[in-house]
């Protein structure tokens, strides 16, 4: 019989176990004991090793009772918030938005930490139905308030057939060195057409890790943006399934790390059935002494035939000291598909540079324009003017913060 | 006597190891046009890069003043707003920054640096169509990505379309002749006549007696291996247009 030495669990690991038992989830805190938080040899947290990254967890958020300034404001925008793990009241829903909510957890089940560590502690999630096409951007406002809490909360989206709508959800809170532990569910139904957008603004001192996971039926399209602006400790989860056929998704992100930071964006995405098409265009720009990480995964089913996949992965050095890696993985069981990938990584260009300054154009500015050019491609998608203008503005002032 | 709006004292400069200008000296005063001519690779366009500020050359000697004021301790955006301008030889494409959104970001800077306030977009717009009309590029050109796509001609009038708006004290064209048609070169020609003025000075850089019939200067150089060897009037263009550089330069052709 072979002995499976157990493994030496830190002070994070140990406030894990303690809280989940404390919650009454005790298979999550057995797993917790024999497994611990992964490691890099654990493939899918290979760049990312969460044993060394997550050196602490602060205690279970209790109910927040002050809220900080909202992180991003978008005019027009609907608006609902959740706040260190519960549903706040809302206005009056838009039409077609039925919101409500439920408990627990809202993801599928897979062997993938964070996504247990959701399920376990996510108390109540917000549940919103979109029933036809829904004029103006959803916002889901999420935050992590007061002293450092770890907080686990959950949002569950369906769309209903036909329906469209452009939701924004931003994660941002209190200076303090939080642990968020994010869940979306999306559900779009056939012919359903929607922008799902999430923007971590939270503080750097936090750790902010967010698994969302879509469902596309027939003839769906789904654009999502992933985007990394605040968090020293970041991952966000982009599980997807294709269930009918002809459904569409471009998978867009940007990974914008600054000096310290490890930023993470893992995407998984399935095409199960025939004919459905996937882009995934992500970009990462680095700055200081940080790490970007992207890790790309795309399965093609058996029964996927005539599947057409693209995964491109751009990185831009602003610092001789950053390191942007980059994983695109290709599983591929039909034989009858078009699937590809690429990655380049550069610096800004010089002899541009030089270009614009000759113009009178100062260092900063300069840069900041080039840089607007390199993301174009990620934000030009996004039509409605007032969010755009804000996710640009987001850009410009992680680019200011140097 | 009035400062000069360019000075060059003994300018040295450098790529990696290899010396490319030993020992420019140059004069230029107000309202003057000067012209610059010179064999492939004798360090003209060097010349120019080194005074936009183009990080590449390491400056071992000497001293550039432009206006009075010292240009080598600037930066490239510094040069321009102090006055400096370089129409390049190639300009490049950047892709991903809208023409229109460039120049007005130039503009701005430039007003900025200066102490004067922005201009209103109308104010822009009407300047640009201005220029536009005067150096007949078509506006819908400049609603592209910044000189992508543009044919060679086009990217030289665009540049000169940049100077017309950005107003410069110093104006340095680098062989902004070639690759013009005939008719382009009396257009922009035209144009660049029209920006003569008592306190703008110029440096054409080109290689044809040509253009010097439209853009008449007031002096014409000859630049040999990095520095100028002759200095005469207008007519030296001719004379080199005839003779070709060995009796100015002792090079064999
Ligand atoms: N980056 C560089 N590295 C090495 N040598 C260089 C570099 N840039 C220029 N040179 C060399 O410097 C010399 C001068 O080049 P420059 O472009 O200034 O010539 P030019 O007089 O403008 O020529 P042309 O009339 O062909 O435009 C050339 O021999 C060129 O090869
Ligand atoms: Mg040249």
């Amino acid at each position: 019989m072979r002995q499976t030495m157990p493994v030496r669990l830190g002070p994070a690991e140990d406030t894990l176990i303690a809280q989940l038992n404390s919650v009454g989830a005790s298979a999550e805190a057995d797993r917790m004991t024999v497994a611990g938080l992964p490691t890099r040899r654990v493939e899918s947290y290979h760049y990312t090793d969460l044993k060394t990254l997550l050196k602490t967890v602060p205690p279970l958020a209790t109910p927040a009772n002050q809220a900080s300034a909202p992180a991003l404001r978008v005019a027009g925008a609907y608006q609902l918030m959740i706040a260190n793990g519960v549903v706040q009241g809302a206005s009056t829903a838009p039409a077609g938005v039925i919101v409500g909510t439920t408990t627990g957890g809202v993801l599928s089940t897979r062997d993938d930490v964070l996504v247990h560590l959701n399920g376990a502690l996510a108390c109540e999630a917000l549940t919103l139905t979109l029933e036809s096409s829904v004029d103006p951007v959803i916002q889901i406002d999420r935050r992590c308030e007061g002293d450092a809490a770890h907080v686990a909360d959950a949002v569950k989206i369906f769309v209903a057939d036909n329906g469209s709508a452009v939701i924004l959800e931003t994660f941002s809170g209190s200076e303090a060195a939080h642990v968020g532990n994010h869940a979306t569910y999306l559900a779009l139904g056939k012919n359903a057409v929607v922008t799902h957008i999430t923007v971590d603004l939270s503080s750097k001192a936090s750790s902010h890790f967010a698994s969302n996971e879509y469902t596309l039926a027939e003839g769906a399209k789904l654009r999502t943006v992933t985007i990394h602006a605040g968090a020293g400790l970041s991952r966000s989860q982009v599980f997807a399934r294709f269930a009918g056929a002809g459904a569409h998704a471009d998978f867009t992100g940007l990974n914008l790390v600054a000096d310290g930071q490890h930023n993470d964006i893992t995407i998984d995405i399935r095409h199960g059935v025939a004919h459905t098409t996937s882009q995934e265009m992500y970009k990462q720009i680095a700055r200081g002494r940080s790490k970007a990480v992207f890790q790309g995964k795309i399965v093609v089913e058996r029964d996927a035939q005539k599947t057409d996949a693209k995964m491109m992965m751009q990185g831009l050095m602003l610092s001789d000291e950053a390191e942007i890696l980059s994983k695109p993985e290709l599983e591929i069981y039909a034989d009858d598909v078009v699937c590809g990938h690429g990655s380049t990584c550069g610096e800004l260009d010089e002899e541009s540079m030089f270009y614009l300054m000759s113009r009178g154009i100062p260092k900063a500015e300069a840069e900041t324009m080039l840089v607007r050019g390199f993301i174009a491609e990620v934000l030009d998608p996004i039509e409605d003017e007032a969010l755009n203008e804000a996710l640009n503005g987001i850009v410009d002032g992680w680019l200011l913060g140097k | 006597m009035t400062t000069p709006i360019l000075e060059i004292r003994n300018l040295h400069a450098r790529i990696e190891e290899r010396e490319i200008l030993k020992g420019v000296n140059l004069i230029i005063p107000p309202g003057e046009v000067h012209a610059v001519m010179g064999r492939n690779g004798s360090g003209k366009s060097t010349l120019s890069y080194v005074l936009a500020g183009k990080e590449d050359y390491e400056i071992t000697e000497g001293e550039v003043l432009l206006d009075g004021e010292n240009l080598l301790e600037m930066d490239p955006a510094e040069r321009a707003a102090a006055g400096l301008f370089l129409a390049f030889q190639y300009p490049i494409e950047i892709p991903g920054v809208a023409t229109m959104t460039f120049l007005k970001a130039a503009i701005n800077a430039q007003r900025k640096a200066r102490g004067e306030g922005e201009l209103s977009t109308p104010d822009f717009m009407r300047a640009v169509k201005t220029a536009g009309t005067e150096l007949n590029v078509d506006t819908d050109m400049l609603k592209r990505p910044l000189n992508v796509g543009f044919s060679g001609g086009e990217k030289k009038r665009a540049e000169v379309l940049q100077m017309a708006l950005l107003q410069p004290k110093m104006c340095i064209l680098d062989e902004t002749d070639s690759g013009l048609d005939i008719d382009a070169l009396q257009v922009v020609s035209k144009g660049v006549n029209a920006l003569r003025a008592a306190n703008r000075s110029m440096l054409v850089i080109t290689h044809y007696q040509r253009l010097l019939n439209h853009i008449v200067p007031d002096v014409v150089h000859v630049f040999s291996d990095g520095r100028i060897v002759e200095s005469g009037d207008k007519d030296l263009a001719l004379q080199l247009e005839a003779k070709g550089y060995a009796d100015f330069d002792g090079a064999a052709a």
